[in-house]
């Protein structure tokens, strides 16, 4: 049994995305982006966020774009954070 | 005079009545006021006037069978029991004179005919009711003497561990009979034979712990005698002062006074006045509470620098300084987030609000978790998304106005036995029962049960069973739309309706993932759609699952369509596990929420805290639990602090639990014993029992309720004290000289905190949250006019099986539970005589899977699952369905978890306990883990003993 830490948390997603199949596309991935966002770790955040960026290939569709707009998210927060920094 | 003042303390001889039409009588001259159906006695006892009794007790029904309580009233022919006649208005009792002392004196005389005369040496002298009343009537001779026949050399039975029965003395008032029936719904006594010949007799005369006495102590308790007698109490005597304090033990927080000489407890008696179990108790919190000073304790602080290392015994400050060295040196190498902290649902909330406040200012980061992630962190999720608070809606005695009750998941009897008899109490009265369980729980054997349903599903398809009878419910127009309209959201309701009413909800379709016929489903849909009062109770049967959370969220829809929210008889109500697992989540133990469900990505309550604790708070999670082993095993976490909790044993795949905690740098266990957990550790902090310190527990029901120390700490710090020395060694002080001012600290953070303090627990008892300005005494039933959110929301729960599936190779689905006499990993239980009940875990397998692999009764069977293979003994049952298997968990060497699976629950990560699929097969040795256990354990063990041995040679060269 695989305990590697990138694909606990590619499973976690999945399944996360699984659970909220039945909403429209739109919602569900606004949904799993929101769970992601309010109850996984930085670190988890930020692994899969890379894996997005690198491969990618074992995440469900729903997962990818929750992932795409979590990313977005800390861009923009990153962003902020610097010009709060500079000012 | 009307009585309002209920002395918890006095016995007021038959139950309360509660009515709203009061009656005036006049009792020796006294006009008194009682509600109508009040008995004579009590309204003269709540008056003052104590008219003697022997047969009666307010925990009971009236039986008028000793005769002693006689009185007169006017206009009425003879002497009438007091305790059966009850109260009319105009009605003028006489409870003393000539002809009622003369009868009194006359029956005192015959019971003490055969009754052995002593008293001096009696274990019941000094308190003793048959004593007293001797005492109250006057006897003065006994004209019988001992020649004729009688009880006196009646043999004694000794075989409980805890109490004896001495027949010699028993006045067959049937009280502990009536106890047993009335109070504990077990019905294991009986009165056997006739006439002088009658007798109290366990089950079919049989001694009681061959019979089905569950051990709950009413007997004891009722007992007017010492006929029934607690074995602590002939050892040691009568104790001389009490404390009421909360039990360690299950989730339903019974109230006890700790009945003391000096500093040892003698005995735990349930109190009256605990608001949770109204004077009743299971075996546990009665009489299991030897292990605080079992040889076993840990007593002093102890350090190594690996754990093949002997313990070296030091003192508090070397320990904490260690400690505290050790996690700054880990944080410089490895960065803030490579530490985190895990409180205890065993411990108090202050010291649970101390270790969560210590990981998020001392350590800097939200790696804090609690062992309520690996039991209702769905609830906490479900509830919260659907009705908007993190708690159950009702308090217990809520089930006497339900007239349809559902168990999902729950074993109320084994695991909450207080409540599981109040629950039995109202299904005596004809409320119905429908169990949704694998397993044919006891509370199904209820005697006097009316209708029952037993679903008896799949494990691992609840999801599908509560979407099945949701979809009866709306397609057959049962729902109740008044409540739908006025308090739902409307558009989440619309977007749900669509759902469940698809065909892939019908019974049809459930029937073929759960097993369950759709004809039962569709009856049992029918029956709580058509209460009254629906109430829904549930247990680690429905979070331990992949899908966890979506059922919660779907016990929550079902409550709502039907309108059972907001009222008395009705509600969705988690039966929590441990004593405080409530109160843990409450006190901001998870990783995203700050104490009381506050997200912590919510500025304005990060703010407040920042503003009181003087840290700038991270606003992101921290690591859950099973992160953060898989972050040890990546070597990213390094440093963990462990409060009261044993993830060895208790957590899930247990050698990947092994693996993290062998990859920790530093590991620091705070316990009272060297549990599975501490021996990976390099810290160990002795810690102090329920009875050896202050602070508060949280029950089921949301009841704050008081721990009071009976006795110093053993090892000299209370839990919460610890917690303070390791912060303050890490450069965060805190400076606290009570629990109290902690409380104060937690309700200045917290909403529904604001008005909990410890003077106004004093003054009321005990508080069910949410207690602030809106409701200064508390809220006994949440929801009565709004949700916190607004409107209830209904979630969508689609079912999604899990990917742990039976196969050729894994055929059978085990699924785990609890005992009544063993509790969760059993440290404390297995440290008393509770384990004369349940010594080993069995394996549970059904008589047809048995036969098919030629298995009989005691085998020693190897269970194989996908994480791993333990060995433990058959027990051929019915209780499951063919194709089920199930253990118990409460014996470290059992290595149930080593079979368990890390799959979990997909919103919070709740291990999937109750579904792992297995092959069960006839094995002549222990499993390769078992061995390698005992071998550790053993090394453990001695290097522990190796302390002791190196202080003991240090203080003779001293």
């Amino acid at each position: 049994m695989s305990h590697n830490q990138l694909n606990t948390l590619i499973r976690m997603a999945n399944q996360i995305a699984d659970n909220n199949h039945h909403y429209p596309f739109e919602q569900a991935v606004a949904l799993v982006c929101n769970h992601l966002q309010k109850f996984w770790a930085k670190a988890m955040k930020m692994q899969i966020i890379a894996y997005y960026h690198n491969d990618g290939s074992e995440l469900n569709p729903v997962v990818t774009a929750a992932i795409k707009q979590l990313d977005e998210h800390y861009q923009t927060k990153s962003t902020r954070n610097a010009q709060q920094s500079i000012t | 005079m009307k009585i309002n003042y209920f002395n918890p303390n006095k016995d007021y001889g038959t139950p309360a009545r509660l009515s709203e039409n009061l009656v005036t009588l006049e009792i020796d001259g006294v006009e008194v006021t009682v509600p109508e159906g009040t008995s004579v006695m009590r309204a003269a006892a709540l008056a003052d006037i104590n008219i003697p009794k022997l047969c009666a007790s307010d925990n009971l029904e009236s039986f008028g069978s000793c005769r002693l309580c006689a009185v007169e009233i006017e206009g009425r022919r003879g002497m009438p029991a007091s305790c059966t006649t009850p109260v009319d208005a105009g009605m003028k009792v006489t409870t003393q004179n000539g002809k009622l002392a003369k009868l009194r004196r006359n029956i005192m005389e015959l019971y003490i005919s055969d009754h052995p005369l002593d008293c001096l040496t009696c274990p019941a002298n000094g308190n003793c009711e048959l004593q007293d009343m001797a005492g109250a009537v006057g006897l003065r001779e006994v004209r019988y003497g001992f020649e004729g026949k009688n009880h006196l050399d009646s043999e004694k039975d000794h075989s409980n561990p805890y109490f004896s029965f001495d027949p010699s003395k028993c006045i067959v008032c049937s009280r502990c009979v009536r106890a047993c029936e009335e109070v504990q719904g077990t019905f294991a006594l009986t009165i056997d034979g006739r006439g002088f010949d009658s007798k109290v007799s366990p089950s079919q005369n049989e001694g009681f712990m061959g019979s089905e006495c569950v051990s709950c102590g009413a007997c004891v308790q009722a007992c007017p005698t010492s006929t029934l007698m607690e074995k602590s109490v002939i050892e040691m005597g009568q104790p001389e002062h009490s404390v009421v304090t909360t039990c360690a033990y299950c989730g339903v927080g019974c109230s006890f006074k700790a009945e003391m000489k000096g500093d040892q407890v003698v005995r735990m008696v349930p109190y009256k006045g605990g608001d949770a179990n109204h004077g009743h108790s299971c075996v546990k919190g009665r009489f299991a509470f030897g292990y605080a000073t079992h040889k076993d304790r840990i007593t002093s602080p102890m350090i190594r620098n690996a754990i093949n290392e002997p313990w070296q015994q030091v003192s508090w400050d070397e320990a904490i300084d260690f400690a505290a060295n050790r996690l700054k040196q880990i944080q410089q190498q490895y960065g803030k987030d490579s530490i985190g902290g895990i409180t205890s649902s065993r411990c108090t909330n202050e010291e649970a609000y101390l270790v969560q406040k210590l990981v998020r200012t001392a350590f800097g980061n939200n790696n804090t978790d609690t062992c309520a992630r690996v039991c209702h962190s769905p609830t906490g999720y479900g509830l919260k998304m659907t009705l908007g608070e993190s708690a159950g809606t009702q308090d217990f005695d809520s089930v006497m106005k339900s007239d349809v009750i559902i168990v999902i998941g729950a074993n109320p009897t084994d695991a909450h036995p207080v409540f599981g008899s109040l629950m039995r109490r109202r299904l005596r009265q004809g409320a119905k029962l429908i169990v949704v369980d694998p397993r044919h729980i006891d509370l199904l054997k209820t005697p006097h049960l009316k209708e029952a349903h037993h679903l008896a599903l799949r494990p691992g398809s609840n999801v599908a069973l509560i979407n099945s009878i949701a979809h009866v419910i709306i397609t057959e127009g049962l729902e109740n739309n008044k409540f739908i309209t006025t308090r739902c959201d409307k558009d989440s309701y619309q977007a749900w309706r669509n759902f469940i009413i698809e065909s892939s909800n019908a019974p049809e379709q459930a029937e073929v993932i759960t097993g369950v016929s759709a004809q039962a489903i569709r009856e049992a849909a029918r029956t709580f759609a058509n209460a009254n009062n629906g109430a829904i109770y549930y247990g680690l049967g429905v979070t331990e699952h992949s899908q966890g959370s979506t059922m919660v969220m779907g016990i929550a829809n079902l409550a709502m369509i039907t309108g059972n929210i907001g009222r008395e008889g009705v509600g969705v109500n988690p039966l929590r596990g441990q004593n405080n697992v409530q109160g843990s989540c409450d006190m901001g133990s998870f990783p995203h929420e700050l104490p009381g469900y506050q997200h912590v990505s919510d500025p304005i309550a990060r703010t407040r805290f920042e503003k009181i604790w003087g840290v700038t708070l991270d606003d992101e999670p921290g690591f859950r639990i099973p992160n953060m082993f898989d972050s040890a095993i990546a070597g990213e976490f390094k440093g963990l602090y462990v409060q009261g909790e044993d993830i060895a044993q208790s957590d899930p795949d247990t050698q990947h639990v092994e693996q993290a905690l062998r990859s920790l740098d530093c590991l620091i266990v705070q316990d009272l014993f060297l549990n599975e957990t501490a021996k990976f550790a390099h810290v160990l902090l002795p810690g102090s029992s329920f009875l050896e310190k202050n602070g508060t527990f949280t029950n089921a029901e949301r009841r704050i309720n008081r721990v009071r120390k009976v006795m110093a700490p053993i090892a000299g710090k209370e839990d919460w004290e610890i917690t303070v020395a390791l912060s303050n060694a890490l450069g965060y002080p805190m400076h606290y000289n009570h629990p109290s001012e902690i409380m104060d600290e937690i309700a200045s953070l917290t909403p529904t905190f604001t008005g909990v303090n410890y003077d106004r627990l004093e003054q009321l008892g005990s508080i069910q949250w949410p207690c602030n300005e809106q409701h200064p005494s508390g809220m006994p039933t949440m929801h009565v006019d709004d949700f916190p959110i607004g409107k209830g929301r209904f979630s969508i729960t689609e079912y999604v099986a899990s990917d742990e599936r039976t196969n050729g190779r894994f055929p059978l689905y085990l699924t785990t539970g609890r005992i009544l006499s063993q509790y969760n990993v059993g440290a404390q239980t297995r440290r008393t005589e509770n384990q004369l009940w349940h010594d080993e875990d069995l394996l549970e397998i059904h008589p047809h899977d048995a036969e098919v692999r030629g298995i009989k009764e005691n085998d020693w069977l190897g269970i194989t699952s996908r994480a791993g293979q333990t060995v433990l003994r058959a027990r051929i049952s019915d209780r499951m369905l063919p194709g089920v298997v199930y253990t118990t968990f409460h014996h470290p060497e059992s290595g149930a978890n080593v079979i368990t699976t890390d799959n979990s629950d997909w919103a919070t990560n709740c291990p999937e306990y109750k579904v792992t699929a297995v092959q069960v097969e006839r094995v002549s040795q222990p499993s390769e883990w078992q061995k390698n256990f005992t071998n550790f354990n053993q090394l453990q063990l001695q290097l522990l003993q190796s302390s002791s041995d190196m202080l003991n040679s240090q203080t003779e060269i001293e």
